[in-house]
């Protein structure tokens, strides 16, 4: 490891061509990008175009890479919350075929569903957050980026953050809770 | 730290606290060691909320995207673009015909006894990388 970076002697190889680290960086950063992508866009296939377009950049980048600025795994990371922006905004621009799953906002008894339900139920609530809040919470709890690192991605302050946290963990809350029990 | 700050920090950071940022984990920890039962039913609230958010299934990466993600690098392409100027070409036997017309065959044929199964790619890319392989089999 060089410096504050973990991936600096890697993405160095990577700009040399050097296969190896080639398949490294990809096994290192292609779940994570991928989990990012889905859980702001929830849509499987639109996260494998997301992933595929980040690393497309970051072969591009990697020759020219210079270390110090940022790590290259925010770089990524705001690389990847760009281009789901770009869908995202593409989405409400665009009559949609089929509307968007929603969460059902009722709780009731007969609504408890079963275990892979309740996976597909969390992730309609996600994408149901405001784009702000949702970018917050996957970026801390599921990406689980430091608070500085986050807010400096996102371009807010860490207070800020923390309030898009909070507002967004309490109506993940409220939208799941019939699955509390 | 007081209680208000406490439950705020679980409300944005969750249940965990060692997953709150660094620089309050010890105010934190201070807290819930001297109001236990007030700390103890925050984080219990928290955690509720963060056990919600895990139930979110992962989506794997397929290996069919992760081949056509390491396919795209620059490394591979130009590995690709070789080899297949390479097989496109004149062939693989008139390449070596025409290596021998030029007077290195005896150490090509060396070169491809000696690589083992599987190193054939990496010596065509040696063999272009040092400009041999135009002169062996190459288009342009």
């Amino acid at each position: 490891m060089t410096g504050n970076d973990p991936d600096q002697d890697l993405v160095a190889r990577v700009g040399r061509g050097d296969p190896a680290a080639i398949q490294a960086l990809v096994a290192r950063k292609l779940p994570r990008l991928l989990q990012l992508a889905h859980r702001m866009l929830n849509d499987a296939a639109e996260a494998e175009d997301v992933a595929q377009e980040v690393f497309l950049r970051a072969w591009k980048q990697a020759p020219t890479w210079v270390p110090g600025a940022a790590r290259f795994d925010t770089w990524l990371h705001r690389v990847a919350m760009n281009l789901c922006y770009d869908r995202l905004r593409r989405r409400r621009e665009q009559p949609m075929a089929e509307p968007p799953e929603q969460v059902d906002p009722g709780p009731a008894p007969d609504r408890r569903l079963l275990a892979g339900d309740t996976g597909s139920r969390v992730n309609a609530a996600l994408g149901a957050l405001p784009d702000r809040q949702r970018e917050a919470v996957v970026l801390c709890h599921y990406q689980e980026l430091g608070n500085i690192e986050a807010a400096g991605l996102m371009g807010v302050s860490v207070e800020a953050l923390e309030s898009l946290l909070a507002r967004g963990r309490r109506a993940l809350r409220a939208a799941l809770a019939d699955l509390r029990e | 730290m007081t209680f208000e700050r406490f439950q705020s920090l679980a409300e944005a950071w969750g249940g965990a606290i060692a997953r709150w940022p660094a620089e309050v984990q010890d105010a934190a920890y201070a807290f819930m060691a001297a109001s236990p039962e007030q700390a103890d039913a925050v984080l219990a609230e928290a955690r509720a909320t963060d056990a919600l958010m895990d139930a979110a299934p992962a989506l794997s990466a397929s290996i069919a995207l992760r081949d056509r993600v390491i396919a795209a690098a620059p490394a591979a392409r130009a590995r690709r673009s070789r080899l297949w100027r390479w097989m496109t070409g004149a062939g693989v036997g008139a390449g070596l015909a025409a290596a021998t017309a030029a007077g290195v065959m005896a150490g090509v044929s060396l070169s491809l006894a000696q690589a083992p199964l599987g190193e054939d790619e990496a010596l065509l890319t040696t063999l272009y990388d040092t400009g041999l392989g135009e002169e062996l089999g190459g288009t342009t």
